[in-house]
């Protein structure tokens, strides 16, 4: 059931000291990870974090709305260049860049959604996957900004500015704390979201539209709110990813991207915030793991993909919802999960 | 007390899909306070002069007046939220992975939130109003003895078990006028007066008018102070039950003349 994992009450309330020692445990090991992981690991822990930021977003498109979009990648790669222009032109600050880029890839959606969300199915995913193509196509080709090809390099670290100080959070280590902290806030501002009446709202939509629609809910407003808000995401995402590599270029847009936001809310676990964070981490992790056979590398990940699809088709939410529920020292009754 | 006796009046209703003339120039009225019975034979335009009337399809011609407001036109969300007035669906629709409780609790949600944009907030109030919702909404799960599954994943539950979910969630709004499909198709017996007793009271406690589509007969007469017939999208007939079923043309089209 982790569909309506924040829908149903579990009928434990209170504190549970086994929860707590699993929350606090995870807590601990988040903070402490970059003491003990050599550099490439905290460097892909860094990249797991980022990409949780439009998968987040798509986790709300897909698992809680229930419309396939592609186009994540497309609000991604704008907001890595809103923040690198801003930073390049503008000499703005880190946080000012990471609202601005959330801020542009909301205001694009709007007139991307509004056609595309008139679409149903299939034709939304192209159409979507057309907001992608069409997004490479502007970066390769609008050279008197994004410099085409050679794209935008020399993009400053995140910097913030606290009265006339400057500090530019640089290094793996660093930027990971950053992530974890932008993660984490990420994280609870969906969680919320998801728990709001409009939340539901789009649960209704995925559930049952023209259900939703005769109970007085303007399903149209709702999935384009949802799709703008996943766009803010994705550029949010985009924002750290480009300060973070300093590079902004046409290969944003490559399929890679887009493919790897899908496979952590698939194999997460759609619906489920807990397997999203949790695929975040694996499915990235197992990217950048298997960078140490770059030959076999792509193979290798695809053979990975098939076998977790036979072995947990839901993805890993049905199974961090049974630990949790152990933890809580919960047996469901309906044995379906 | 200056409200119009009438909280639903259609005037000329035609609704045409390619050459089938679904529902053809239909005028029909319902009081306030009435139980009114919509019957005919299978494919008599019973359903499609639903959906022209609810805003789920668009009808050709003709006006829909909600006390005295024409909402002819306004899309099926609207026609709920704002006209409080609900319908059910021929086949049955749930909420299926959500528990009951949720179902109803969402069915109240648009009703209880003044718009979109308020129902983006995790406040203190919001939550109040969530709450009061699933208090309203255990209350009809009891009504319509639903109370033992109450947690229950909706698409878990029997055939008959969803209609009362479809018709408890309608009831969530305070409704003024509610169109039922079908309610009593494929429940079994003791299920069915259930749904007429429910009926019943939401019509006499609760004030709220109703229009039933309905094959049976007895549950007709049981019911409705007045029914309509349709045959083949026209309107055939209309009277007391009694009159109606005792009506020559309506045994010929029933029995397929
Ligand atoms: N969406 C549609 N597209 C094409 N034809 C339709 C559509 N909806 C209804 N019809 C046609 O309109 C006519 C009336 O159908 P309708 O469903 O309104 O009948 P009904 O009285 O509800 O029948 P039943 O008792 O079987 O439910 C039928 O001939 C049907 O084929
Ligand atoms: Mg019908």
């Amino acid at each position: 059931m982790n569909l309506t994992e924040p829908y149903q009450s579990d009928g434990a309330r209170g504190v549970q000291p086994l929860r707590l020692v699993l929350v606090l445990g995870l807590a601990l090991v988040a903070l402490c990870a970059p003491l003990v992981l050599g550099t490439y690991a905290v460097h892909a822990a860094v990249i797991a974090m980022i990409f949780l930021l439009p998968a987040h977003g798509l986790n709300l498109l897909v698992g809680y709305t229930g419309m396939l979009s592609l186009a994540q990648a497309a609000f991604f790669g704008l907001g890595a260049y809103t923040s690198a222009l801003m930073s390049i032109h503008l000499g703005t600050s880190f946080p000012v860049n990471f609202a601005g880029a959330a801020l542009m890839a909301a205001i694009v959606a709007v007139p991307l959604g509004i056609p595309a969300l008139r679409l149903r199915t299939t034709s939304f995913v192209m159409c979507t996957l057309g907001f992608v193509i069409i997004g490479q196509a502007i970066s390769k080709n609008w050279i008197s900004v994004t410099r085409g090809d050679m794209g935008l390099s020399n993009i400053d670290k995140p910097t913030f500015r606290l009265l006339g100080a400057s500090v530019e959070v640089a290094g793996p280590v660093q930027t990971y704390y950053l992530a974890l902290a932008i993660g984490a806030l990420a994280t609870g501002v969906f969680w919320l979201l998801v728990r709001s009446p409009a939340g539901r709202n789009l649960v209704a939509i995925r559930e049952n539209e023209t259900l939703a629609e005769s109970l007085g809910v303007p399903t149209w407003k709702y999935r384009l709110a949802a799709f703008v808000i996943a766009a803010a995401f994705a550029g949010a995402g985009g924002s750290l990813y480009v300060h973070y590599i300093s590079v902004a270029s046409p290969l944003m847009f490559q399929t890679i991207y887009t493919t790897t936001m899908l496979i952590i809310v698939l194999g997460g676990g759609a619906g489920s915030i807990t397997g999203v964070v949790f695929g975040a981490f694996l499915f990235v992790g197992l990217s950048e793991g298997l960078r140490v056979t770059p030959e076999l590398r792509m193979i290798a990940y695809g053979l990975c993909l098939l076998l977790l699809v036979f072995k947990f088709p839901k993805g890993f939410a049905p199974l961090l919802q049974k630990l949790w529920d152990r933890a809580g020292g919960i047996t469901r009754k309906e044995g379906s999960a | 007390m200056t409200a119009p006796l009438t909280i639903l009046e259609v005037k000329g209703l035609t609704k045409s899909y390619g050459a089938v003339r679904a529902v053809d120039s239909v005028d029909l009225h319902i009081d306030r306070g009435e139980i009114l019975g919509l019957i005919g034979p299978n494919g008599s335009g019973k359903s499609t002069f639903f959906d022209c009337t609810t805003g789920l399809a668009e009808p050709d011609t003709g006006k829909v007046l909600l006390e005295g407001t024409e909402i002819t036109n306004w899309p099926l969300n609207r026609i709920a939220r704002e006209g409080r007035m609900l319908r059910s669906f021929q086949k049955t629709v749930v909420f299926k992975q959500l528990d009951v409780e949720e179902n109803l609790v969402i069915a109240g949600q648009m009703f209880a939130f003044p718009s979109v944009a308020s129902t983006f907030s995790f406040g203190r109030a919001a939550r109040d109003r969530v709450a009061g919702l699933r208090r309203h909404a255990r209350e009809l799960i009891e009504l319509t003895g639903l109370g033992h599954v109450a947690h229950m994943p909706a698409g878990n539950l029997s055939g008959g078990q969803q209609k009362l979910i479809q018709f408890a969630s309608m009831l969530m709004p305070d409704p003024r006028l509610i169109m039922l499909d079908e309610p009593m198709a494929g429940i079994n017996p003791k299920l069915i007066e259930r749904v007429v007793d429910t009926i019943q009271y939401a019509n006499r406690e609760m004030g709220v008018s109703f229009l039933v589509i309905e094959h049976n007969i007895d549950v007709v007469t049981n019911l409705c102070s007045r029914a309509i017939v349709l045959d083949q999208g026209r309107k055939l007939c209309e009277g007391t039950p009694a009159e109606v079923i005792a009506n020559k043309d309506v045994r010929e089209a029933y029995l397929g003349g």
